[in-house]
């Protein structure tokens, strides 16, 4: 099967022509500043820090998290494609991937679960404590994707 | 400019300490990556308030996150001056590279100019106005360099010498 998509002449386009590769990582470090940039600031909201900054403003920004996040699948998988078979077996890329589902997990409960703890609560406000935990999961989890992505290139 | 610092910064202790320790480059980049994270985060929410999408918060309460930006700004400043010292005769002549530097310098009197002309009358506006012109304008200009910056710096390695 990887190796069927290896072969499929979009993944050959992606690893042969001259500008699809640094393009697609271009579409996928936009979308990484603007994922792991604005769930980070959420996680330490949710954790306490910027007191005094409305926790509304994050569901503001959901819109834009998720269109981002959709950019990062599509540039992701594009540029999977091209060592499909080689990026399968590689450990940091399955780490990878680990932490990006966890990382999408906690998100997603704490869209329900931050809301409800603090969203339009009186400053100096906290979170519940299941909100606390998720918020500490989903920054080691978008910290430890960005490792285990850099390590692709360095790790077999 | 760039020949004369490569050329300081070529087999300076620094430059062999970088080119001799084989996990010190992947440890740069990831926190360059980590850097780039905080400094987005904090950035576009200061930026897109004040270009007034986003709605219910005073443009002054999005400030609680410009130390994070900062913090992410030092980590990449100082791991951004290790890279340029690990491998100077690549940056010094690369288009990308000087393409990123201009940039930075424009995102930061962009940031001057803020300081003087816009904030001292941000304090004013409350949750629903619209922002000045001027504030929107500095702003676009913010997130313009900033993602230029990202893109330039990530296209390093695919980009000829200038």
């Amino acid at each position: 099967m990887l190796a069927t998509l290896e072969n499929t002449s979009l993944a050959i386009w992606v690893g042969e022509s001259l500008w699809a590769y640094p393009s697609l990582l271009a579409c996928h470090i936009v979308g990484l500043a603007i994922v792991v940039g604005l769930l980070t600031v959420q996680d330490l909201k949710l954790l306490g820090f910027f007191q005094g900054l409305d926790y509304q403003v994050f569901s503001n920004l959901t819109p834009i998290v998720i269109a981002a996040f959709c950019l990062n699948a599509l540039s992701g998988f594009l540029l999977f494609s091209s060592q499909a078979s080689y990026l399968a077996t590689s450990v940091p890329f399955l780490a990878k991937l680990t932490c990006i589902a966890v990382g999408l997990i906690c998100a997603i409960s704490m869209r329900a679960s931050g809301q409800r703890s603090i969203a339009g609560a009186p400053e100096p406000c906290t979170s519940d404590r299941l909100t606390l935990f998720f918020a500490c999961i989903s920054l080691f989890a978008w910290t430890g994707a960005i490792i285990a992505g850099r390590l692709i290139a360095y790790i077999f | 400019m760039w020949s004369s610092l490569a050329n300081f910064a070529d087999g300076s202790p620094v430059n062999l300490w970088i080119q001799d320790t084989y996990w010190l480059w992947p440890v740069m980049e990831i926190t360059h990556f980590l850097g780039l994270s905080l400094l987005f985060g904090g950035l576009l929410v200061v930026d897109l308030r004040m270009a007034g999408h986003i709605k219910g918060v005073t443009p002054s309460s999005t400030y609680k996150l410009l130390p994070l930006v900062l913090v992410g700004f030092t980590l990449n400043l100082i791991t951004g001056v290790l890279f340029f010292f690990g491998d100077p005769a690549r940056y010094s002549i690369n288009i990308g590279f000087q393409l990123k530097m201009v940039l930075i310098t424009i995102a930061g009197l962009n940031a001057l100019f803020y300081h003087w002309r816009v904030s001292p009358s941000i304090v004013t506006w409350d949750e629903t106005n619209e922002p000045p012109k001027l504030a929107k304008f500095v702003a676009y200009v913010s997130l313009t360099c900033w993602f230029g910056v990202l893109l330039s710096g990530r296209l390093i390695p695919y980009v000829g010498t200038g």
